[in-house]
């Protein structure tokens, strides 16, 4: 059900992702109260008003909203996807922020680069979904990457442990040829989009955020259910492992802060290992939009941890469910393209590495 | 005088007190309270509906069959062992039949036969598979609430969420606003109200592909199916589900079972993510599987 997904959401997507943008984007321009609306100063453009401000303070005319039971409420469908790099190009080193009119023509440029697709590949792309860029929810960021520390805007190096992890994967993978277990996470069904973390962009990004009293829980179209109790709770004994991992949440001011320990060494998110830390801050920073914030810190991995910041729209419920393992034929087409360029001397996965990429990034 | 009294007034509490006893012993044994004792009441949510709130299980061996059932030594016992071995047990389909239409009877005896073969391609036009439990597949509803997984319920005025165990999946019921089903799936589509203290949840637009059971009960993408969760102890809900599918059936039919709240002050879901666990079944047939070295 992988590719028919992209196919077949033809009918589930363009119903339900351009009917929901549409009128999100509308409220957008109909709003006056996003935050970017009142940092004025850098920008006298009439787009300015929807531009990503992270600096900006809150809307003087709105509250953050509660829970009938008195919890800061962080409630919604969201988008989570980004024409901001995770990383901050080379060429903008030393540069955090653009200004507002710099960062409305990064975005027009962004875009036009993001239309550009190689046409002999998959392209799995929630972009291609609009008509225009404009449609959906997603902004200009005054951010030039979406990591925030290191100041650099870069993630830190591997240490050498991990690069010695990641070699001895690589061998072993190529010692076994292509299999069903050679692909990512993703497109074995096995995580709907490799995290958490929830890194902008790639595959499967509407989510929900659903609260009842002593809980939340994050659920993706495909199933990653997160279930995070709220109540104080030890984790999970450190043999029990997961793909998910074992989250725990608790609020500070209006923020919901999520720490998630027992990953497993399976799902390898970004190389890192079973021992990764995750601390994740959800702000509703005005009423469309969750500000979205983590923290990796996995001394196996990186020299240090490293922080990342998005701003993450809503969009109109509701989710659809995505049954992706359910006659996952892509994984059977995957590993079959796979195994005959390895016969045809093409490299280990060839062709399909084009894939894994886009599949995963 | 007053000792005497005294004495007295301890017996008639003390018979009072066993009386008490023995009638809380014999409701619970007997499920459903005498007629005219006062109906359980729930506390309340937020919203002033009943607090559905919490862990649930079913205690019921109906994932095997939900008709009356022997015990047997399963399909694997010279690998399996005791393990693998199917407990015996009773129906929890009201008057104990299925409706069967004729030729649905015959389908039903053929997906027990071909229930542990995977046969998954890359034609999506094809489904010719056998349980779809057997392969993480979703599990569909009313399964999801008799396999052998506890269940977490979300619950808050607008929806309640039902995340499930078995492979982390869930269910939306929409309460305030309804909203419609954009396409058929296999955990259909909820959308609930209230009925008195019963939760009520009309599930629709199903695919043809969950089972009800690992003995090849079925149903086709005409199913509907009516739940009632209504609390009936701070411990118990009583589930009671009406399926309706004149595809496959003659007639509507009901189950029932009794939801049990799991207590432990530790209890969590805990990530029961099968896909891994059914590749080498799936994909090995397909020679797409090259087993690990351990």
């Amino acid at each position: 059900m992988r590719r028919q997904v992209l196919v077949s959401l033809g009918v589930v997507a363009l119903v339900a992702l351009v009917a929901s943008w549409v009128p999100v984007a509308a409220q957008g321009q109909a709003g006056a109260t996003t935050p970017n609306a009142k940092s004025g100063g850098t920008g006298g453009t009439a787009n300015a008003k929807f531009v990503w401000d992270p600096t900006a303070p809150a809307p003087a005319d709105w509250t953050p909203p509660r829970t009938p039971w008195g919890d800061p409420d962080v409630q919604g469908y969201y988008l989570n996807t980004s024409y901001t790099p995770l990383e901050r190009p080379a060429n903008l080193a030393g540069k955090a922020m653009y200004t507002v009119e710099e960062a409305i023509a990064a975005f027009k440029v962004q875009v036009a680069q993001d239309a550009e697709v190689d046409p002999t590949t998959v392209h799995y792309d929630w972009k291609e979904y609009g008509m225009e860029a404009w449609q959906s929810p997603i902004r200009p960021n005054r951010r030039t990457a979406l990591v925030t520390d290191p100041p650099d805007g870069r993630i830190p190096p591997i240490t050498e442990e991990a690069r010695k992890r990641q070699a001895a994967r690589q061998a072993a993978e190529q010692a076994k040829g292509a299999d069903v277990q050679s692909p990512g996470m993703y497109t074995r069904c096995i995580t709907g989009n490799g995290g958490p973390p929830r890194i902008q962009g790639g595959v499967t990004v509407e989510s929900q955020i659903f609260q009842s009293p002593g809980y939340a829980v994050i659920s993706i179209m495909s199933g990653d259910t997160r279930v995070i109790p709220l109540d104080g709770r030890a984790h999970l004994p450190s043999n029990i492992k997961t793909y998910l991992g074992d989250a725990r949440g608790h609020f500070e001011g209006n923020t919901l802060v999520v720490e998630t320990t027992n990953f497993n060494d399976e799902r390898n998110w970004r190389g890192s290992g079973s021992g990764m830390h995750l601390t994740e801050r959800f702000t509703m920073a005005n009423a469309n939009t969750l500000k979205y914030e983590f923290t990796v810190n996995d001394p196996t991995t990186w020299t240090k941890p490293w922080s990342a910041e998005a701003p993450v729209p809503k969009i109109e419920p509701p989710l659809y469910e995505f049954a992706c393992h359910e006659m996952n034929y892509g994984v059977i087409n995957w590993t079959k393209g796979s195994q005959i360029r390895e016969k045809e001397g093409i490299g280990p996965n060839g062709r399909a590495d084009v894939f894994r990429e886009e599949a995963e990034k | 005088m007053r000792i005497r009294l005294r004495g007295v007034v301890i017996m008639v509490a003390a018979v009072a007190a066993v009386t008490v006893c023995v009638t809380a012993v014999s409701m619970s044994a007997g499920q459903a309270p005498a007629a005219g004792a006062q109906p359980y009441r729930a506390p309340r949510a937020t919203d002033g509906h009943p607090d559905l709130n919490g862990i649930w299980q079913a205690f019921v061996t109906a994932d095997w069959d939900v008709q009356a059932h022997p015990s047997n030594p399963g399909p694997h016992p010279e690998t399996m062992g005791v393990y693998g071995a199917q407990p015996g047990g009773m129906s929890i389909v009201e008057g104990g039949e299925l409706p069967y239409r004729p030729e649905a009877l015959a389908k039903k005896k053929a997906n027990f036969d071909k229930r542990m073969i995977s046969s998954v391609t890359n034609d999506p036009t094809r489904f010719d598979t056998g349980d779809p439990e057997i392969e993480c597949f979703r599990s569909g509803v009313p399964r999801s609430n008799y396999m052998p997984f506890p269940f977490q319920i979300f619950q808050n005025a607008s929806q309640i969420q039902i995340v499930y165990e078995y492979k982390g999946q869930i269910r939306t019921i929409y309460m305030n606003p309804h909203l419609e089903a954009a396409n058929e799936s296999w955990m259909g589509w909820a959308n609930g109200r209230w009925d008195g203290d019963t939760l009520v949840v009309e599930n629709t637009d199903f695919n043809d592909k969950t089972w009800f059971d690992r003995a090849g009960n079925y149903h086709s993408d005409a199913l509907k199916v009516t739940e009632r969760y209504t609390p009936i102890s701070p411990y118990h809900l009583q589930y009671e589900a009406t399926i309706d599918d004149p595809k496959v059936f003659t007639r509507p039919w009901k189950m029932s079972f009794p939801l049990y709240r799991r207590i432990e002050p530790n209890i969590q879901l805990i990530e029961f993510n099968c896909v891994p666990f059914v590749e080498e079944l799936v994909y090995g047939p397909l020679g797409l599987y090259k087993k690990q070295p351990k």
